[in-house]
């Protein structure tokens, strides 16, 4: 069962994560479908403020995929993201989002059941990070309530 | 010839002049040789809090910008970079305004062959209101009666319009939360050594101006003065360049000292922020000021992050999207944190954001060589 009250913005680069993601839905694999899948020509093209754009707009999660390291159909886009990504990391923590809410991960295209692996796993840890914030806010509203 | 001592020859530029005026005396040889079409620098308007960026042809105009001017902090690389591009022109940079150059070089925005920088070393300046008021109430005096003001020996020194000098420490201000700007206290780079000359009066001996040379081109400027009859000069001794050397570090490890209280000890917490982000109203003053951020076509202003203008802004759509941008680059000059109507402490939030990002990746903003590594296309190897 899922939670459908948890989204996920997924940016997948065309020639491999997005395969990859294909790929996991040709063989049939199951993945939460929570992640809303936008398609970006390279991860290389991605800026930190797609992703802090998503977050604005009500993402629980922000998932960044590429093609991994090396195999870049644009030679160097990978290594271009991974530099924002440490940048992206960072202000995450001082703007106060939780780094967890934001997850990269290199997946090639033949590579259905990584992904499905990853979805799963991201799911997980957002819903996990849901009920801690539910716990928070039940015990401060009942602390206010007394 | 690395360093040397130098005063002007000129008796005005002296008599007006921070010791020994050998700054003014070089600008002047610089502008009247024609090396230069202009000199940008900061004239003192009608007061010692008064101070602006003024683009001067005319040699004579020089001895209004003589003298130190601590309580009036402007940056000058935004200028260049918007209005005097294409202009062979002289500049008097501070630290931070040589570190602001600097990146905006590495943006392409400035072309360094067509400026001269004449660097001017800084142990820190003054925020132009805490200054009357500090004066009002630690030297009791009225404001309004400095002529002239100097930082020496760990002292604050100001002249009054008699001719009398009152000084106070600097750590007693600093103590009771007046004296340097807050950034000031935190900045590590106290010699602009990516200018062509750095000028300043640590080690120097009265009435006259210590300087380093850093490039050739600094070399020959001033030796095009010594020909010309502008400075003179003489050799440092072995004692005065330790002494000049022992200031320097003795100030760098004051910064960091500041760093550590500022950015880790007494850096506001997650809610904290939370509170001071939820302060800010979005009027794009720490962005106009940036003297760094000056793109032609700002992406805060694009409608893809258009905010709806009646609801409380989103510190991630102007805040974030900065610090994204140039975060990395940088140069803690602090005047995010001077405009800000709402009191954000911005200028802490980027530097410790650069701070950060030099852990991960060694890039230290306005000092390091080559592009930052956001802007490069290689293929390293970094440990995730």
């Amino acid at each position: 069962m899922t939670d459908d009250n948890i989204k996920i913005v997924g940016f997948c680069c065309n020639w491999c994560c997005y395969g990859g993601a294909d790929n996991a839905g040709t063989s049939r694999m199951p993945y939460p479908s929570n992640i809303r899948i936008i398609r970006v020509m390279c991860s290389g093209r991605i800026n930190p403020e797609m992703v802090f754009k998503a977050f604005h707009e009500g993402a629980d999660g922000v998932f960044v995929g590429g093609c991994h390291i090396g195999d870049c159909h644009y030679d160097a886009g990978n290594y271009k993201w991974r530099r924002r990504a440490i940048l992206i990391r960072h202000i995450l923590d001082q703007m106060g989002i939780d780094q967890r809410r934001f997850k990269h991960d290199w997946v090639s295209a033949s590579e259905g059941a990584k992904f499905q692996r990853i979805m799963k796993e991201f799911y997980e840890e957002l819903s996990e990070l849901k009920n801690e914030q539910n716990i928070d806010n039940t015990t401060l509203e009942e602390i206010t309530a007394k | 010839m690395k360093y040397l001592l130098a005063k002007a020859t000129d008796e005005e530029i002296l008599s007006c002049g921070e010791c020994g005026g050998a700054v003014t005396a070089i600008l002047k040889s610089l502008l009247e040789s024609n090396s230069v079409n202009a000199v940008l620098n900061i004239e003192k308007r009608e007061s010692v809090y008064d101070g602006v960026p003024t683009y001067i042809t005319n040699s004579d105009d020089l001895i209004k910008t003589a003298g130190s001017l601590h309580c009036a902090p402007t940056m000058i690389s935004d200028i260049i970079a918007k209005y005097l591009k294409d202009d062979n022109i002289a500049v008097t940079t501070k630290p931070c305004d040589a570190m602001a150059i600097d990146e905006i070089i590495k943006r392409c925005g400035i072309n360094r062959d067509n400026i001269t920088m004449i660097g001017l070393n800084c142990g820190g300046t003054v925020h132009p209101t805490v200054a009357e008021e500090m004066i009002k109430l630690f030297y009791e005096i009225n404001p309004d009666d400095v002529v002239s003001e100097e930082i020496n020996k760990g002292q604050f020194i100001v002249e009054l319009k008699d001719g009398t000098e009152k000084s106070v420490k600097i750590d007693d201000l600093e103590e009771e939360g007046f004296g340097r700007r807050e950034n000031c206290q935190r900045c590590e780079l106290k010699i602009p050594r990516k200018a062509d000359i750095a000028c300043g009066n640590w080690g120097a001996g009265k009435g006259y101006t210590f300087i380093e040379i850093n490039t050739p081109k600094g070399e020959k400027i001033v030796q095009k003065a010594i020909d010309d009859g502008y400075i003179e000069i003489k050799e440092p001794s072995e004692k005065q360049i330790n002494i000049r050397k022992k200031i320097e570090n003795i100030m760098i490890k004051m910064a960091k000292k500041s760093q550590k209280k500022q950015l880790k000890t007494e850096y506001p917490i997650k809610e904290e922020w939370d509170e001071i982000f939820s302060r800010c109203i979005k009027c794009f003053r720490c962005r106009d000021i940036c003297p760094i951020c000056n793109c032609k076509v700002c992406s805060l202003e694009s409608d893809y992050f258009q905010e709806d203008p009646s609801i409380k802004p989103d510190p991630l759509m102007m805040h974030g999207i900065r610090l994204a941008h140039m975060s990395f680059s940088c140069c803690n000059c602090g005047q995010c944190e001077d405009v800000c109507p709402m009191d954000i402490p911005v200028a802490k939030m980027f530097q410790k954001l650069q701070k950060e990002y030099q852990n991960d990746t060694g890039y230290i903003s306005g000092i390091s060589e080559g592009k930052p590594p956001m802007y490069s296309g290689e293929k390293e190897e970094i440990l995730e």
